[in-house]
């Protein structure tokens, strides 16, 4: 008797946990993924629509401007990231004094709310008391730096701040990799009359693919849900300039009254990220399993 | 193929001084072997040969040129590592076709020599795949293609063998032996073994705390050591060390020790004229197992049969190690592998002295 | 050769501060400018020193700011966040320890699939789960409550502490639960005295990383708070979003400040266990 209590025992302790994850992930992306077939307005309402609401969404202009925000701010995201988070990891390696006295510098915007980040960036970067008057004070009058007023430019300071939030880390998961290099492959590749520079391209950076790949991941997935980032900075203006996915589900479901809409706008998000996310978890599970 | 010789080597990290005068030479086509115990200072003094560490005083010449302050790459020198350090996104052909890339040879060219590098070692078929695919005697391999492929003046080894289970080891052991007497390379050889060092060796320097212990053939390092630590590194099972006094009986000199009973258990030696400094002084003999056998092998002008207590037996196939009691001290024998002998027992053992060697007990120096 | 390697050394020093000077300014700016009166904030000059050194815009950011109807300053809404943040980092990371330790030490059939459906949980976008949360919390009560608060950040973080025990535990070998098993020991004397007093670095990076987290959220603070539950960053917001009347920059950037301060205590003081535990156990792979 004490035997089945036992065996079962663990299975009761993680039921919490999993009947929590079941009912709060899973069913509720089904949940919301079925109001995304109904005429939700203010509140949820059960009338059965079809795909009428996904196509609805995709003619609407606001979302086609938050979908290619969404690019252009992913793109530049990762790779400025990624660049910026390998070159200051290769620096760090090269036996650099006060190492540690740089290394929490780089890494610290993590730690800090990203409603913080757009705070402090969105004054740096007003027209009115920023960067540009401080260029005008010291003189330089011609100087104009108004992105974040710009229509055409404004998603690019959001690009500015997040890349100042989250370079660090990166530029920690590659300081991970390298240092997890051995170092004889240094040795030989010395040996064999490789310059520095040509170590790097050929033997170092190839080897860092795992880094690369996990950085590119976490990036992905934090763009497509970078919401409070664009709330602080710029609110999303101007107008709608700065408009993302993660803002326009939350102000067509809760503004603008168009829950289904809303929901929709929730379910391709998800796609999207599931589209990266699955594929690399279920690798790294496989290659877990084999090893 | 060139010679190696080494001036007064010294080497620090920053006030730490790893390497303390190093002299060394080993002449074309040699096989010198640097052996000793962790942190002597083995692997430092072979980096700075290669040009990865540099030196902060003394000359290194490979050859007839002087080499120390050139790089690496322009010392004529190959390098195989303990973890073969293969580039693990290359192939094994471009693995070892990476140094002629650096070099600029051309594309046809180096295809030549790695097949044929590949086809010494019998590689060949391995050469689309990818380290990570390989196992650890075929990665040993690759590496040392890598090496020969640079046709360099001295090859040096960090201690290739270190991470191959026992039987691989010996395989591969015999492969770097059969290489050297068919390349006729001059060849610098790492290890803590001294397994290794002995049946690889034509010179073998022994280092301790940056110093050269000893620096002679194996036959030497192994018959006539130069202090305590040579003896006792050296040898599987090791040296015997007995503490005893030195008395004159005669014209000639004997090795006391007590035994646990209280009585004196001598040992008559000849030819040592360096022990007439020391009469009625403690000195340290050293005595290998081998020199203490069975009553029944032929006995030798200098040998001598005592009365031991066996404690321990361990039978090893060919032969059976016996730790016996000597004196108070406990010291291991080699007899017959069809040895009857018990733990407990009381037997008679033959000691033959003309091998036995004598240590200052202070300096740990020989007595000669 | 020698000044080849010396000019590529001043490079790297060169272009690792210029990159310092980046990643310090914007803290430098907030921090200078919280302590000027407003008056020379609008003078310009963000970049230089205070002429007249003042904390009246910290005073008010803490106790009078306006923020919404209410001129109460940052101070309720800290607390706020203390009441959520505690309770949530304490059960998430206790729920994410047992889970950790049945995925490892106790596997069953079907385990793989449980942990996988865990791990993908911590990669939803919440707003998929706004709507629904949004009905349930108020089916339950909870809407607008500290509670509910704590439930929902409970939900979304099991899937992270899970995560890192679980990694963090796979490292231990399968036979010391054997052992202690033939020594007499249960499932849960097992856990207490074996595997938790190990666990001291992964509770660390656990606490840490679930308390940046959750004390930086906004958008569940943004959508199930009511007065009485309203986190700080979700303050902060409506401090400096606010546009009725002048613009204190002075005091949004104390506020900002204030609001990031335990953060940055926690990374300072335990920042290295955090990226080491981080790498280990986070994303490993």
């Amino acid at each position: 008797m004490k035997n089945y209590f036992q065996d079962l025992l663990p299975r009761i302790v993680l039921a919490p946990s999993f009947f929590v994850i079941l009912v709060f992930v899973y069913g509720f992306i089904i949940y919301t993924g079925y109001l995304s077939l109904t005429d939700s307005r203010m509140l949820p309402s059960y009338e059965y629509m079809g795909f009428d609401n996904y196509s609805k969404l995709f003619g609407l202009r606001h979302w086609k401007i938050a979908v290619n925000n969404l690019a252009i701010f992913g793109i530049l995201y990762i790779v400025i990231c990624t660049v910026i988070g390998l070159l200051l990891a290769i620096f760090l390696d090269q036996k650099i004094r006060g190492e540690g006295f740089l290394r929490p510098i780089f890494l610290y915007p993590m730690a800090l709310s990203f409603i913080v980040t757009g705070t402090a960036w969105k004054w740096f970067l007003d027209p009115g008391i920023g960067l540009e008057h401080i260029m005008h004070q010291w003189g330089w009058e011609s100087f104009e730096f108004r992105w974040i007023k710009d229509r055409t430019f404004a998603i690019y300071t959001v690009v500015i701040a997040a890349v100042w939030q989250s370079s660090g880390f990166v530029m920690a998961m590659f300081l991970a990799g390298l240092r997890g290099i051995d170092g004889e492959i240094m040795k030989a590749a010395q040996i064999d009359g490789a310059s520095g520079f040509k170590i790097y391209r050929r033997i170092i950076i190839p080897m860092l693919r795992p880094a690369f790949l996990s950085a590119f991941v976490i990036l992905a997935h934090l763009s497509i849900k970078a919401y409070d980032l664009v709330i602080a900075l710029t609110n999303g203006g101007p107008g709608r300039a700065t408009e993302v996915p993660a803002t326009f589900m939350y102000s067509y479901t809760f503004s603008r009254n168009q829950m289904g809409v809303g929901a929709t706008s929730a379910i391709i998000m998800l796609i999207m990220i599931f589209s990266i996310i699955i594929p690399y978890l279920y690798s790294e599970l496989k290659s877990e399993n084999q090893s | 193929m060139a010679s190696l010789t080494i001036n007064d080597l010294h080497k620090s990290f920053g006030s730490v001084e790893v390497l303390k005068g190093i002299n060394l030479h080993i002449e074309d086509g040699g096989f010198l072997v640097l052996v000793g115990p962790s942190g002597c200072g083995k692997s430092t003094l072979l980096n700075t040969i290669a040009g990865l560490e540099e030196i902060t005083s003394g000359e290194i010449q490979i050859g007839d040129s002087s080499v120390q302050g050139l790089h690496p790459s322009k010392r004529n020198i190959a390098m195989v590592f303990q973890s073969y350090a293969l580039y693990p996104n290359m192939t094994v052909s471009q693995n070892i076709g990476f140094g002629m890339e650096m070099k600029g040879i051309e594309k046809t060219a180096r295809e030549e020599l790695i097949k044929k590098v590949a086809e010494t070692l019998q590689i060949t078929e391995l050469l689309d795949r990818k380290p990570g695919q390989l196992s650890g005697g075929q990665r040993q391999r690759v590496a040392m293609g890598r090496a020969i492929v640079r046709e360099p003046q001295v090859f040096l080894f960090d201690e290739p063998l270190s991470n191959l289970d026992a039987k691989l080891r010996i395989d591969m052991r015999t492969e770097i032996k059969r290489l050297h007497q068919r390349l006729g390379s001059t060849i610098i050889y790492v290890t803590h073994d001294q397994i290794e060092a002995m049946t690889l060796a034509t010179k073998i320097a022994v280092l301790k705390d940056g110093c050269i212990q000893q620096f002679d053939t194996p036959y030497e390092i192994y018959n006539n050591p130069n202090n305590m630590f040579v003896a006792n590194f050296m040898g599987a099972p090791a040296m015997n060390l007995i503490e005893g006094n030195i008395s004159k009986s005669d014209n000639n000199y004997e090795f006391q020790m007590r035994n646990s009973k209280g009585d004196v258990v001598s040992l008559p030696i000849h030819g040592v004229n360096g022990l007439k400094d020391y009469e009625e002084k403690t000195v340290i003999c050293g005595i290998r197992p081998e020199s203490i056998n069975d009553l029944d092998l032929v006995s030798k002008s200098q040998s001598v049969v005592r009365e031991v207590l066996i404690d321990v037996v361990e039978p090893a196939g060919s032969d059976t190690f016996a730790v016996v009691e000597l004196g108070q001290k406990q010291i291991i024998a080699r007899l017959n592998g069809n040895s009857q002998v018990s733990a407990g027992d009381t037997v008679k053992l033959t000691f033959d002295l003309s091998q036995a060697v004598f240590f200052d007990r202070q300096s740990e120096e020989r007595i000669r | 050769m020698n000044s080849q390697i010396k000019l590529s050394r001043i490079l790297i020093y060169f272009v690792l501060i210029l990159f310092a000077f980046y990643y310090l300014l914007p803290l430098y700016v907030m921090l200078v400018n919280s302590l000027k009166p407003l008056d020379e904030i609008r003078g310009g000059g963000m970049l230089y020193l205070p002429s007249v050194w003042t904390l009246d815009p910290w005073r008010s950011a803490w106790s009078s700011a306006q923020i919404g109807v209410d001129p109460s300053g940052l101070k309720p809404y800290f607390w706020n966040s203390i009441a959520m943040v505690v309770p949530a980092v304490l059960l998430s990371t206790i729920f994410g320890s047992l889970n950790g330790y049945v995925l490892t030490k106790w596997q069953f059939k079907g385990h793989g699939i449980v942990f996988g459906l865990l791990l993908l949980s911590c990669f939803i976008p919440f707003q998929i789960v706004l709507i629904p949360m949004a009905k349930l919390l108020g089916v339950f009560g909870l809407a607008g409550t500290t509670s509910g608060l704590v439930l929902v950040h409970l939900v979304y973080g099991i899937g992270f502490t899970t995560l890192f025990f679980r990694n963090y535990y796979a490292a231990f070998p399968t036979e010391i639960v054997k052992a202690a098993q033939i020594d007499g020991a249960g499932f849960f004397r097992i856990f207490w005295r074996v595997l938790l007093p190990s666990s001291g670095p992964i509770i660390v990076v656990s606490v840490i990383w679930q308390f940046t987290n959750i004390w930086n959220d906004f958008l569940f603070g943004a959508s199930f708070a009511d007065f009485d539950s309203t986190p700080i960053t979700v303050a902060l917001n409506n401090l400096v979003n606010s546009s009725t009347g002048v613009k204190e920059y002075n005091v949004h950037f104390a506020g900002a400040i204030l609001a990031a301060l335990p953060t940055l205590v926690v990374y300072v003081v335990s920042g290295r266990y955090f990226v080491r535990g981080l790498m280990a156990g986070a994303v490993k792979g």
